[in-house]
């Protein structure tokens, strides 16, 4: 055992070489106070400084020149059908969406919450169906109670319209296009060649019980002999958001609600679609007070119950 | 028991009267009542409900708290889903207003029509991008969408069997025109089995050209007689 340092008693010098070293020896605890720690951080940021490309501002300003100018809206997916063009006599399948009560219902800010977003909800819901903290919420901001609630992020405070507007259909303009994104019909558990798109296993020449499995997960020893993580297998699939990107509006009627989009829209019929300007087109060329409003609102009657 | 009966008499009457013994207890146990000595649970604690009380109100009407302060809620705006349920019909039904303005070639496929298109039919289509077709209708396909109907013709072109689907609200078709009906009707929807060599018709243009030369007047491309109605009233002549 090596000889050990420290200060122990016995190690201190005499004490006419060193007065001020106290001499009795007490055993203490260290503390049980948490010590106040200073946050050292390990980058280089501060007031003058660039801004780290890992941080939450980065991603923010990253993200903020593909931003929607306006809000989107909330519909519900009615079923596919066919639009022809009498001049040209093309047949175009085109799915029929319709705004039900869709209503600003909340804001995010950029200083309060990280990001600019407008939070919209459509439908109804009974008051007794809702938890007294969401009624009271509601009533707060001075909007009714809402069965779905989502958020559009927008670019800037500009983009936010005012609380309790309705949106109505002409929000969307006819040629304008737009991004649905819904939750896909659920598939339940299914195998991997449903799931992935697999082509299975031949039918014949000698396979034996293995038409539709998976086959090989891996190489054995060259990759650690293990299932690389992403690895592609049978599992739930559907039931999750997906995005069909530029869907040009083909109709759109105010006063049903109605928004007729180009082609397929992920989910079911009388699934909630969220509608948005598509961000790989241009910004369509609107005033931001377009097809939102106060008018129909409902806000003045709160006003009379309280 | 009868066999019994039959063979000893006197069994029958012990029969009769061990029944009767049976039955006796049996109404007393129902006269008398459940007395409180003897059946203490089955007393009520609370009095009975009033005429008219509804549990599931009852459960409703606790939901809400009583003590709390009540939340102001504000009523919904007016409802687009209400307004218009089906907005799909209203789309197609504007379509359709545009591209068949006479109704002529909705009445040809309504199924209220008794003089309808069915399978078997000989029909020609005239279109705008082409010269007519013509052929037996195999199939007539109705989807949930009545903007989506449309018919299925077989014909022979030099000893090949032909087969063309026909959107009937299509603004490429500019007539249909039902030049001959089946002698019978048919009893099958699709009549698939037509495209065996042994149930195959064959080709129709006989039969169109026909038809053709007995349209008195007109001109082979006349747009007067494409409806169905009009070429039924022809029919009728003949």
């Amino acid at each position: 055992m090596p000889p050990r340092s420290g200060l122990t008693p016995f190690s201190l010098p005499p004490r006419f070489l060193c007065p001020s070293v106290p001499r009795s020896f007490t055993r203490t605890i260290r503390t049980i106070q948490p010590t106040p720690r200073t946050r050292t951080d390990r980058f280089n940021h501060g007031a003058g400084l660039p801004i780290l490309g890992a941080s939450k501002t980065a991603a923010f300003l990253r993200k903020e020149a593909m931003l929607p100018l306006r809000t989107g809206a909330l519909a519900i997916k009615k079923g596919m059908t066919a639009i022809y063009d009498p001049a040209t006599a093309k047949r175009t399948a085109c799915t029929v969406l319709q705004l039900d009560r869709c209503q600003v219902t909340g804001h995010k800010r950029r200083d309060a919450h990280g990001y600019w977003a407008v939070q919209i909800g459509c439908g109804t819901i009974e008051a007794r169906n809702v938890s007294r903290a969401e009624r009271g919420n509601s009533a707060a901001q001075g909007v009714p109670l809402k069965r779905h609630v989502a958020e559009f992020r927008v670019k800037d405070a500009a983009g936010l319209p005012e609380l309790g507007s309705i949106v109505t259909a002409d929000l969307f303009q006819e040629g304008q296009f737009v991004d649905a994104r819904a939750d896909s019909r659920g598939m339940g558990f299914a195998g991997g060649m449903k799931r992935w798109g697999w082509s299975g296993q031949p039918a014949s020449h000698g396979n034996s019980l293995s038409h539709r499995v998976m086959g090989s997960s891996g190489a054995s020893q060259g990759s650690g002999s293990r299932v690389h993580p992403g690895k592609r297998m049978a599992g739930r699939m559907g039931g999750e958001q997906q995005t069909v990107q530029c869907l040009k509006v083909l109709r759109v009627d105010k006063e049903n609600g109605i928004v007729v989009v180009h082609g397929a829209v992920p989910g079911p019929k009388k699934g909630i679609v969220k509608l948005q300007d598509a961000i790989k087109k241009p910004w369509p060329q609107v005033e931001l007070s377009v097809g939102v409003s106060k008018m129909g609102s409902t806000a003045e009657a709160l006003e009379s119950t309280i | 028991m009868s066999l019994s009966a039959s063979v000893r008499p006197l069994a029958c009457i012990k029969q009769a009267i061990r029944q009767c013994r049976i039955e006796r207890q049996q109404t007393r146990r129902y006269a008398v009542p459940a007395t409180e000595a003897e059946y203490p649970s089955l007393q009520t604690r609370y009095p009975p409900p009033t005429p008219g009380f509804r549990p599931s109100q009852a459960i409703k009407q606790n939901r809400f708290e009583t003590g709390l302060k009540k939340i102001p809620v504000v009523p919904p705006p007016r409802s687009t889903t209400k307004a218009c349920p089906d907005p799909i019909s209203i789309l197609t039904n504007k379509q359709i207003s545009v591209l068949d303005p006479t109704g002529a070639r909705t009445r040809l496929f309504s199924p209220a029509n008794p003089e309808r298109v069915q399978p078997g039919d000989i029909l020609v289509v005239r279109l705008r991008t082409g010269d007519p077709v013509s052929g037996t209708v195999l199939n007539i396909r109705q989807r949930h969408q009545p903007i989506d109907t449309a018919i299925l013709l077989r014909n022979q072109l030099t000893r090949v069997g032909v087969e063309v689907w026909f959107k009937v609200y299509s603004p490429n078709v500019e007539g249909i025109e039902v030049v001959q009906r089946a002698v019978k009707r048919a009893r099958r929807a699709k009549l698939y089995y037509m495209r065996q060599p042994r149930h195959d018709v064959g080709s129709v243009e006989g039969v169109v050209k026909q038809y053709l030369r007995q349209r008195s007047g007109g001109p082979l491309g006349s747009r007067e007689a494409n409806t169905g109605r009009k070429t039924g009233s022809k029919k009728g002549r003949k």
